[in-house]
């Protein structure tokens, strides 16, 4: 089912599906695994934005005074039985496997981070992407080798998947002086515009999607076309400049590709008392792009709408907006135990865990055995311990360090388009004439 | 008000490969020199294309490099600061434009946490040129007139220019495009269209970070920028017949300061007024009577005299307009009072 929005008229989201999706026509080649066959049929929502999901939960927080008490309150259907996966229409067995080594590597590594917290050899808070490895992990691996992306907080995975190690994440909570910002920033916040083409966050969200608009009209300039992939959650995306990001990408077709995590909780106001829309992917609609919903706990969902989108930007076709539906399993950081989720609100994402369900669907598949996958883990563990040890030994910043690198200066950075000289498009051998009065002051 | 091209010393007619160009007719050539010699160079902001620019700075740029080169946005400013940035980690040299310098305000995060912050915390420069009109004394009232340099002199990281004739207009904005880091590009609009000069016609590179004798003075110094260049220099003009000789030093650059151009004039003349259009607490003022403090206190015949706008928005209405500037008379006044201290 490809990713269509109402805006485009004329044809229903299912007879587009035939028309825009693509199976394995990237350069990279991967071809489809043959399962879509399987794959039940795509709901529209009431306003005709494809649904990918395969159950659509049906409740809502309150807050609720209660004499002295307030709290808020969940109501509606907590009982449902936890879906299937969808099979994904484009990912092989290798990469079914490869993906869920990310997610398990990704949790596993978050683990060592809040162990290290706990020891105090953690400078500040810990984020957790507890729950959304699958959007972080799959997504990431959904582009292609030039893309960029820019990842929020909670997006740890995606920094593995597109090579960073986890020595790298551990550093940047220690401060250490081998960190990749040296010391000079902490946890998600880096990036590598040399190699692994990650543009660093900052605190404010939203901010980062124009400036991945912008990643995507430099190389356009340069004659190549990327995909720019960012998150932010349903609580980032109420400021201004996300508005401004997604319409600017929209307007000029840039390579955006936009994953919304609704993870329900935007520090401890939930998504209720943020946003009066139930789909945000609804918005889509007024930016003039499509729109999808997935389930943000489904690895292949998560891959799938992601490896259209991406196709779309590699086609200069324009942004993407996809809503993953998900639950923040964890506090805003480590020292919010999240007392104000309901109780039962988390028992309903616990069961839909994105690794339990991968895990247990590659099992089924015979995709993977339990001793496989023990194996796995081990390696990952061990993988990991090295790292962290690595991270420990490795020095503190020297305080004098701290005054370097304000400017860029004295050769240090030399700049050069990445992807070719822009052409000249000069369409006149004219000169510069004066320029007429009429102007706006005098 | 302020020096035209009567004034001869605006004129150095007997330098060759010369001619007469306005303040902004000299930023034009500097920005079409440079994208003429560099592809990487884009301008990207509001009704810069087909229209030219509210001010007509890109007036024909669009017909010559393209609509790929020019780009108009959206209106939103924050959209058009992050974009800049992003194509300029890909290789590129945007510069933005401020249709007003005033709304510089709608895009202050992504200016000062985004894009002034990342060479420092992840190694990521950020050669950009954020340019626009600024500045009073053409009756736009309070979203149109202001003077915003002083939150972003105060940002680490950040470069910021704001030059007071043609020929400084011209070297400076293709110095700026050059930089490899982000710079604020002051504008005056005031001098737009009232003053010319003679201005190089190619390859003329004024240096961020190094100011200007504008007029040699035995007796006291005025250090200024921008618009209030010519405002000491009418001042001058006035005060030379009554025969104190004043120094004007017009600083260009914000920051960094040049620091020694500051302790050198205050070393020869011992007496010192800063005067600036911005308002005054937390202006410019401040900081160049810390640096001269720190620098030449033992050099000092009097007090530091700060001349600035009131600390108001800048009134609409042209006497109140007028009330809230400073004027010539007030560098006069002050002048005469330090000059018999």
């Amino acid at each position: 089912m490809a990713i269509k929005s109402k805006s485009e008229k004329n044809s229903s989201a299912k007879a587009s599906a035939k028309k825009t999706s693509l199976n394995g026509n990237r350069d990279t080649g991967r071809p489809g695994n043959g399962a879509s066959m399987k794959a039940p049929a795509v709901r529209v929502n009431q306003y005709g934005i494809p649904d990918w999901r395969l159950e659509q939960p049906e409740f809502e927080v309150r807050e609720v005074t209660d004499g002295p008490e307030i709290h808020y309150e969940i109501k509606g259907k907590l009982n449902t039985p936890v879906p299937p996966i969808r099979e994904s229409k484009y990912l092989t067995k290798e990469q079914h496997l490869e993906l869920y080594r990310w997610m398990v590597m990704n949790r596993r590594m978050e683990v060592a981070l809040e162990n290290l917290y706990k020891q105090s050899k953690v400078v500040g808070g810990v984020y957790f992407g507890l729950g959304q490895e699958a959007c972080s992990c799959a997504s990431a691996y959904a582009l292609g080798p030039d893309d960029w992306f820019a990842p929020m907080i909670r997006n740890q995975g995606a920094q593995l998947v597109r090579g960073f190690h986890s020595r790298d994440i551990m550093m940047q909570y220690m401060a250490k002086a081998g960190s990749p910002t040296k010391g000079k920033d902490g946890t998600s916040h880096y990036g590598d515009i040399e190699k692994r083409h990650m543009v660093s966050p900052i605190s404010m969200l939203g901010d980062l999607l124009p400036v991945m608009a912008g990643v995507s009209l430099g190389a356009r300039l340069q004659g190549k076309e990327l995909a720019c992939l960012t998150w932010i959650g349903d609580g980032g995306q109420s400021t201004g400049v996300s508005y401004e990001g997604i319409n600017f990408a929209a307007v000029r077709k840039l390579g955006l590709v936009l994953i919304i995590e609704s993870n329900l909780w935007a520090y401890s106001t939930p998504t209720e008392y943020q946003v009066n829309v139930k789909d945000l992917a609804n918005r889509a609609i007024g930016y003039g792009m499509p729109g999808v919903i997935i389930d943000g706990t489904d690895a292949c969902q998560v891959y799938d709408a992601t490896y259209e989108a991406v196709e779309r930007a590699h086609r200069g076709e324009g942004p993407t907006l996809i809503e993953a539906k998900l639950m923040r399993m964890k506090g805003h950081a480590i020292h919010d135990a999240a007392a104000y989720v309901p109780k039962e609100m988390h028992e309903f994402w616990r069961k839909r865990d994105c690794i339990d369900r991968f895990q247990k669907y590659l099992l089924e598949k015979k995709w993977l055995t339990p001793a496989q996958d023990k194996e796995m883990i081990a390696a990952i563990e061990k993988e990991i311990d090295a790292e962290r040890e690595f991270a420990e030994n490795s020095p503190m910043p020297e305080g004098h360090t701290a005054a370097e690198g304000v400017y860029c200066e004295g050769g240090c950075h030399d700049i050069k388009p990445k992807y070719g000289m822009p052409q000249k498009a000069r369409r006149s051998e004219g000169k510069l004439k004066e320029s007429e009065a009429a102007i706006h002051f005098k | 008000m302020l020096r035209s091209d009567r004034d001869p010393s605006l004129r150095s007619g007997l330098r060759k490969n010369m001619a007469q160009a306005t303040y902004l007719e000299a930023i034009r050539q500097g920005l079409w020199e440079e994208m003429e010699s560099d592809p990487t160079v884009f301008c990207i902001g509001e009704d810069i294309g087909i229209y030219g620019g509210a001010f007509k700075v890109t007036d024909g740029f669009v017909h010559h490099f393209g609509t790929s080169r020019v780009i108009d946005t959206p209106i939103a400013e924050s959209a058009i600061v992050g974009a800049a940035f992003g194509a300029a980690l890909t290789g590129m040299r945007p510069v933005a434009e401020f249709q007003f310098m005033d709304f510089i305000g709608c895009a202050f995060n992504q200016i000062v946490n985004m894009v002034a912050k990342s060479h420092y915390r992840w190694g990521a420069p950020a050669p950009l040129v954020l340019r626009g009109p600024c500045g009073g004394g053409v009756h736009g009232g309070p979203f149109h007139s202001q003077n915003p340099e002083m939150p972003f002199v105060h940002t680490p990281g950040m470069k910021v220019v704001a030059p007071a004739t043609p020929s400084d207009a011209k070297g400076l904005i293709k110095s700026a495009i050059r930089d490899n880091n982000p710079v604020l590009f002051l504008e005056h609009k005031f001098l737009y269209r009232r003053i010319k000069e003679d201005v190089p016609e190619n390859g003329h590179i004024v240096p961020i970070g190094k100011a200007r004798v504008h007029r040699e003075g035995r007796d006291l110094s005025v250090i200024t920028y921008a618009a209030m260049v010519h405002t000491a220099q009418e001042a001058a003009d006035i005060l030379a017949k009554e025969g104190i000789e004043i120094e004007i030093i017009d600083l260009r650059t914000l920051c960094p300061l040049d620091r020694e151009a500051i302790t050198q004039t205050v070393k020869k003349t011992n007496k010192v007024i800063l005067l600036h259009e911005d308002t005054k607490t937390g202006g410019l003022a401040g900081e160049l009577a810390a640096i001269i403090n720190e620098e030449a206190f033992d050099d000092l015949d009097g007090p530091i005299v700060r001349i600035t706008a009131l600390d108001t928005p800048v009134p609409f209405s042209p006497p109140l307009e007028h009330f809230f500037l400073p004027k010539v008379e007030d560098v006069v006044r002050e002048a005469r009072k330090l000059h018999a201290y």
